[in-house]
This record gives C-alpha cells, structure tokens and sequence, in this order.
C-alpha cells in the first residue's frame, strides 16, 4: 500500500463524489512507457542508494504534462516495495562510533587554522582513517548508509509488466483514498462468507441487512467500535486492506463514506464494472474436499423443487455470524435448510463448531428469511473418530454419514 | 430503571464503553450529560472510555449490588493500589510542590503549565508516587520514552513497561508515544488507572486526541511549557483532561530555576553561486504569482498546493505550481544549507571550545551534513534507541563536545549542563522557539549565563521568520 502523502484524489463537490487517480489504458497510455521505463530502472540500478533510484525514476515522468510529484513518489514506493535495499544498521552505528570517538579529541576540525591547536579537515580526516584502516572516501559513503534515502539497492526482482504496474498503481490510490473513510457499505451478492471472514479478519464491525433486489443478496455496513460515537477515518487503514480482497470477489458494489475537504462527508463508489484488478487469487470454491464432494453428491442426483445453494445464506446474532455450507431452499414447501459439512477433526475446531451450531440452532436468530421454516443437517465423512461424533449427537441436529453412495434425497428425509 | 430482561453490564470494548441491559428511560434519567449513544450493532448503550469513572459514580448510587462491572483488569474494584518505593534523594522546590498540590486540589484531573527545565518530571513522578495506581505516560517522541523509562527506574526501582520503537511491553507503569497509544489504546485503554500527557500540546487532532478518549483513566495530568493559543484547541485539552490547574510562567523560572540566557543573532551572507541561484529560484516564484493573478486576482500563493493536483482539469497550470513548489522548497534548501552557516559553525565551534555545544538544524540533510563535515555525533528521527541513548550519554559526560540535532530534541529530552546553543534555519513556531531555548536555560551547577545563537542568512525569508520567533517572550525577558 502507498502512504497518505502519496494519495491523490478529485473531489466532485456538486455530486459529492470522491474519485481516486486512475491511469487508463486509452488516456494515459503514455504512462506504459513510463511503467516500462520505471522497471528498468529499478532493475539496472543496484547497487545505487535509493535517493539515486528515486532521482532516476522522477526522470522517467519528465516531459509529462502535469503530471503531480505524489504520482512520482506514489509508484516509487509501490517499486520500493517489490525492491530490496540494504540496511545494515549496527555497521553504519559501529563506525558512526569510531569516528565521533576519533574526532573527538580534534575538535573543532577547522578548514582554515588560525591557531596551533586547531586541526585542519584533511588532516583529521586523513589521520582517523588510517586509525580505522578504511580510505576516507569509503568512511564518508557509508557513515549514514542506514539512513532509508543512502541505502543501496540491492535487489529488484519483480514479476511486474507494465500494465500490472499500472494496475497496483490505481489499486493502490483506491485503498489510499479509503484512508479516509468513515464507513463502507457492500451490497454483495454472493462471496459472502469472504467478505465477511476480511472484515472480520480487518477488526471491522459489521450490520447485516438482506438484499431483494435487484438479486438476493446482502448488505453490509461496515466500521468500528468508535463509529457510532462520531466520523472517524481511525479504521479507514482497515478499509484499505480489505479492498484487494473485494476485488478478488464477484457479484458486489461497494459505496464508502470519505471525509472530505472541511470535514464535509463525500463517498467514493467502486464495483467490479469500474475494471480495477486485485493482486490476488479469487476465493477458493470449497474449504475442504468433503465440502466438493457433498457439492458434486448434491449436484449428480438433484431433487426436484429444492434449490442447492453454496455459502448463500447468512446467520447472524450481533457480531457472531455464520455462513451455512449450504442450504436447500423449498419455496412451495416453505421449507429453508442450512446444511453444515464438519471436514475437520481436531479437538479445537469440533469444539468451536459445536459452539457455533449450539448459538444459531438453539437461540432466536436473524435468519436470511424470516417466512421460511428453517432446519439443520449435519454431513460428517462416514469415518470419524466416537468422541466426534458423541459431540455432534449431542446437538440433536439430523446427522448424514457421507460417502460417495449419498445421495440428495437421503437428505431431504432426513431433515423432513 | 435497568431493563429487566437483562442484568446490567458494562465493558470495555476497543477504546469504548459499552452498557447492556439498561433501559432508554434509565440512561436519560441517571447518565444523561455523559454523551452515551444507542449502538443498534450490539443493542448497548456506547461511550468513549474515558467517562468510565463517571458512569461508575454513578452507577454506584443506583445499581449497587445488582451491576456486573467488566471494565478495567481491575474489573470490580474500585483502586488497585500498587506498590511503589521511593528512592529519590531530591527535595521538590516550592514551585514544584504547589504544581503537586494545585493538581491534588484540582480532583486529579487538569493541566500543570511549567517552563522546560522547572521539572515537570519531577513533578509527575511525586505525583505518581502519591497516587500508587497503575500509570501510563504518554510522551512525543522515543527518546523521551527512554528518558521517562530511566527517571522512573531511579527514582521507584520500577522497570516500567514500554510501547513504541518495536517494543510492546505492557506493565502497571508503562511509557509509550502518542503515536502509539492512539494505536493500542482500544486494546490497553482499560489498564491504566492514571495517565500522563508530557507535553500535552501534543493532544491534538482526532487521531492524537483517541490517546485521551479511550481510556478509562479517571486521574489525568498534562504537562505543558506553552498551552496552545487557540481557543479551540485549549478546549479540546480541557475537555480530554482537565481545566488548568496551575501555571508558572519563563519569567518567573529565570534565574530560580532557569540559567540566566543571552540570544545572538548572526547574520551570514550567501555565497556569490548561492545568490544567483536564490535569485533565479525567487524570479520563477514571482512569475508563476504573477501569471496566476492575471487568471485569477484573488490567487494566493496558499493555493498553489491546489493548484497542482489541477491535472486533469488543467495541466499545464498544475504542472507551473509543481515547479513552483519545487522552486520554493530548493529556496528553503538554499537558505538552510548555505555554505557561510558552516564557516560560521567553525568559528563558533572555536569560540566555544571545551564547552558542550549544541546544533540545531532545520532538515536531517543540514544535521547529517554538519556531522559529516565535524565529525560530531548527529541525532535523527532514524537513529536506534541504543545509538540516541550513546550520544546523549556521551554529550551530557563530555565525551563529545558537539551534538548536532534537528526536531528530534526540540522538547522534552534532558541535557544536563548545556550553556551555549546554535539555532541554523528552522521554522518560525512560537513553540518550538520556547522549547529550543528550554534545551538551553537547564540550570547548571556552574550557575553561568548561557548563550543561544541564532543563524539566519541575510536578505533571506530567514530573516522574517527570526524575527517572528522574536515576538515571543522566551526571546524578549533576557538578553
């Protein structure tokens, strides 16, 4: 991420819009060349301190019109961060220590003597870097070497192509200019379960609304602690980190409540149609393989009239939430049930597991739908350790014992 | 009354407060000033921490028995009383035992505004001592948070906690930064019984001001040479921490707990290169202000940061204030490194010799330059706590005769015996005036006048801003 100094952004205030800066490919496509450049720069530069590299790379934007020196800085830090400097902070103190301990006893090293106990420059230069055995030229290059600005670059190997360079840039101003968010609200319809788990992950409270149109979905409004007690940008830093994860997901549109100019409140709006690329992979599909196989089940010998949905329902009491493996849905019958796959068996998961079951199945709830009837199934791999299943029983939810024989109306009568 | 459906609870949540299980009717009636909000996400009532003592005043009086009280590591009782020795040999002056008492008087909730060098320290460590309760000090910078760490080693033989500089050691007397405790407040905001703004001006902005607002501590001390002049910033500190309680003013501190003090103020010239580059550097600045005013008359220079982020709008007008503002900060850079300030440094060095001399400059650059070319220690933002630790050390023995600085040391850190100062470049703050010349005035045992100098470069915005730092009176009481 880049820091708040790097961030550039334009203020609508006639719709009240924050817009983050964005390189097009069509507008500004001179800014692959420069992308291009900037790589080679970084790449033929070792060995160079980095207020060197920095200078380099500022040349690389020379000749483009307005272009602002926070742009420059900004893609600086992004290569920075893909770069490697060398710090080698005791060296740089050590000998830091031996000169100021040499020269002491010199003071005041004068250029120009006027008096018989004044020592001149060179000549204490001279004499102290005989006493340390290294020529002066090498002590004066590598006295303040742990300063961020004289350290040399050691390394720079990226997998960077100009685009995605441009790519991490425009990522990167997004995240910055949700810096300054108080709040962001996400209306999602499916990946839920992701959404929620970075949220949650970022230490972001959350409210839950459920979505009708324009598909079934869900809303979720976040921020912090202090959020209710007055506009704060404290968890904006949060905000930033999610958004890579958001971009990883489909089906979502986000809108951000931003402090603007004078405190007034502007939002900022972004959905999967706005083009922006995350640097990381979609959410994986399944969390085990149990869970693949019960899909796959599910899916070779469907049941008419039921809906087999993944991780397309939401469970929540206050902050604690669940997300059903899966549900069937029977809108004739009224009938919604979640379905739960235990994969995993040690002794800490079964006994969060059974904890978050006991929470939702037991107590009143603020279910996805409050019209349908609502049940639970449990599907555990056929071969599970006693004391599992003793646990589970214990729940008095109906229990399918899966192998690769199960099929989807086993299911459905079970529950029924 | 409570909600009868659920018992009364109240915790500490991320810097905040919450309440369960009471009823709307309740609150308005028993709790109404207290700022408490409805939080629809966890159906409880919601407040900063810092009003934790006053909800527990007066829930007291309403709830006794019937309340689950879960906020504080001490959740359910009312003072953890700590054991803390005494092994200071000092005897507090009468200033510093009227600033106890003024605090002690004052409910332990407000602000003691005393010159550097009278021993605000001093001060807050009586009052420490005094209170016996778990204490967090909030101070700027790190080297101030090593200080505090060794004052309060010495003086109680407690290893206080540390939080800041990559450290995260959390103990009943624990120092930290500003910076940092608005990090960790919503998570160590409910273990400190007193807190201890140094420097309390600091408590500024809606991130700083988190340091105060999420933390239950119902005894609260800021320390302070100089309140802010804004009205509204005063407010803000009152608000967090208490009103002013007691004030001693420089004039009243020099020369009892002050070294008397001269100011000199030297004039250097440019170099004939520097000139011309100065002047060429200003020739572009008054064109770009001319060029504007005849887009728009009420152009000020103020909107040229504006300006440049222009560009898409208007580039080539965003693309003239980027140059403009980078000719004006290379101005700054020739001014605050012209070669004559180190001619003057030697001379000054040589006049000087066999005292201990400290260098303030206005840029890391001029501070590593002036090291580089006398091979004396300099002290930045980026030097470890070991190696701030070894110049500080080695300076205040004598080990090195010269410590060069830039902000780092504008407030609050100790050095002992400092009598002659050099002032090269930096801004025209008010404060940072005073608290330059706080580093300065620290009485000695040799009791003899100090001397600040002060370097500016002729015909230079230099100039105008010395003469603002003149305007106040730390420059005006002695000369």
């Amino acid at each position: 991420m880049i820091r708040s100094e790097h961030s550039i952004v334009e203020y609508d205030f006639r719709s009240g819009t924050v817009i983050a800066d964005r390189l097009l490919r069509g507008r500004d496509s001179c800014y692959i060349d420069v992308a291009r450049r900037l790589l080679q720069v970084y790449g033929h530069s070792l060995g160079e301190i980095r207020q060197t590299v920095h200078a380099r790379a500022e040349a690389c934007f020379s000749g483009l019109p307005g272009c602002p020196p926070r742009r420059v800085a900004a893609f600086c830090k992004l290569l920075d961060d893909q770069a490697t400097y060398d710090s080698d902070p005791k060296a740089a103190v050590a000998l830091r220590r031996r000169v100021f301990e040499l020269a002491a006893p010199l003071h005041p090293i004068v250029q120009t003597p006027e008096g018989i106990f004044d020592n001149e420059l060179h000549a204490a230069r001279t004499r102290i870097a005989a006493q340390i055995g290294i020529p002066w030229a090498q002590i004066e290059s590598t006295l303040f070497n742990d300063v961020i600005e004289l350290q040399p670059l050691t390394a720079f190997e990226s997998e960077l192509t100009p685009p995605s360079l441009l790519s991490l840039y425009n990522v990167a101003q997004t995240q910055a200019a949700l810096y300054r968010a108080t709040s962001v609200c996400i209306d999602a319809t499916s990946d839920f379960k992701t959404i929620l788990k970075h949220a949650k992950l970022a230490g972001l409270m959350h409210r839950i609304t459920r979505l009708k149109r324009p598909a079934d979905g869900f809303r979720f409004e976040l921020d912090g602690a202090q959020s209710s007690l007055r506009e704060t940008s404290r968890y904006g830093v949060r905000f930033a980190a999610l958004l890579p994860k958001l971009l990883a997901c489909e089906g979502w549109r986000m809108k951000a409540q931003i402090i603007g100019p004078n405190r007034r409140m502007m939002r900022m709006e972004l959905s999967p149609s706005d083009g922006l690329h995350s640097v990381l992979d979609p959410p994986d599909a399944f969390d085990s393989g149990l869970e693949h196989d019960v899909d796959a089940a599910w899916k070779s010998a469907p049941v008419d009239g039921w809906k087999w949905g993944h991780e397309a329902e939401l469970l929540y009491q206050g902050q604690t939430v669940m997300t059903p493996d899966f549900s069937l849905r029977n809108d004739t019958r009224n009938i919604l049930v979640y379905v739960e796959v235990v994969g995993f068996w040690t002794p800490e998961y079964l006994a969060e597991k059974c904890l978050r079951l006991k929470q939702f199945t037991q107590q009143s709830t603020a279910s996805s739908d409050h019209q349908m009837q609502t049940k639970w199934l449990l599907i555990i791999p056929k071969k599970l350790p006693t004391s599992g299943q003793t646990q589970l029983a214990d729940l008095g939810i109906p229990i399918i014992r899966f192998d690769k024989k199960s099929r989807g109306a086993d299911w459905i009568q079970a529950v029924l | 009354m409570p909600d009868q459906s659920r018992p009364a609870r109240i915790d500490f949540h991320q810097g905040t407060v919450r309440l369960f299980g009471m009823s709307d009717e309740f609150v308005q009636r028993v709790l109404t000033d207290l700022e408490l909000v409805w939080d629809p996400r966890e159906a409880c009532f919601r407040c900063d921490a810092m009003f934790a003592g006053a909800i527990r005043q007066r829930l007291n009086d309403s709830l006794a028995g019937t309340l689950e009280w879960q906020v504080g590591r001490d959740a359910g009782q009312t003072q953890t009383s700590l054991t803390i020795n005494d092994h200071r040999r000092i005897k507090l002056r009468r200033d510093q035992i009227d600033a106890v008492e003024a605090f002690e008087q004052g409910g332990g909730n407000g602000l003691l505004v005393m010159p550097t060098g009278t021993g605000k320290t001093v001060v807050a460590i009586e009052l420490m001592i005094r209170n016996r309760c778990s204490t967090l000090i909030v101070v700027p910078v790190r080297d101030l948070m090593y200080q505090w760490h060794s004052k309060i080693l010495e003086a109680t033989g407690i290893d206080a906690g540390l939080i800041g500089d990559g450290v995260h050691r959390v103990s009943p007397i624990s120092v930290t930064t500003y910076d940092s405790a608005a990090i960790h407040m919503p998570r160590i905001g409910d273990r400190f019984q007193m807190i201890i703004f140094d420097e309390v001006h600091h408590l500024a902005g809606p991130w700083r001001s988190d340091a105060a607002r999420m933390s239950i501590a119902d005894r609260r001390l800021g320390l302070t040479a100089t309140l802010p002049s804004d009205d509204q910033r005063l407010a803000v500190l009152q608000q967090l921490v208490g009103p002013t309680l007691y004030r001693q003013s420089i004039s009243e501190a020099s020369g009892k707990s002050l070294a008397d003090y001269s100011v000199q103020r030297i004039a250097v010239q440019l170099s004939e290169q520097e000139r011309q580059r100065y002047r060429e550097l200003s020739q572009q600045i008054q064109k770009f202000v001319f060029d504007q005013k005849e887009i728009d008359p009420r152009f000020k220079w103020d909107d040229t940061y504006k300006l440049s982020g222009m560009v898409r709008e208007d580039s080539q007008r965003a693309t003239d204030a980027t140059r403009a503002m980078r000719a004006f900060q290379a101005k700054r850079r020739v001014e605050e490194q012209a070669e004559s300030k180190l001619r003057i440094l030697e001379d000054l060095f040589r006049l000087h010799t066999g005292q201990s001399v400290i260098v303030f400059t206005g840029s890391n650059v001029m501070a590593r330059k002036i090291s580089t070319r006398f091979l004396v220690p300099c002290l930045l933002s980026h030097c470890g706590k070991r190696e701030r630790q070894e110049w500080l050390q080695g300076f205040a023995e004598g080990r090195y005769p010269v410590l060069v600085a830039n902000r780092v040391l504008d407030e609050g850190v100790d050095l002992p015996e400092v009598k002659t100062a050099i002032v090269l470049g930096g801004l025209s703050s008010q404060r940072q005036a005073i608290q330059r010349l706080g580093r300065v005035l620290r009485k000695g045992s040799g009791g003899q006048r100090a001397t600040l100098y002060e370097v500016v470069v002729d015909d230079t915005n230099e100039v105008q801003r010395s003469r603002d730092r003149r305007r106040n009176a730390a420059y005006q009481i002695k000369r």
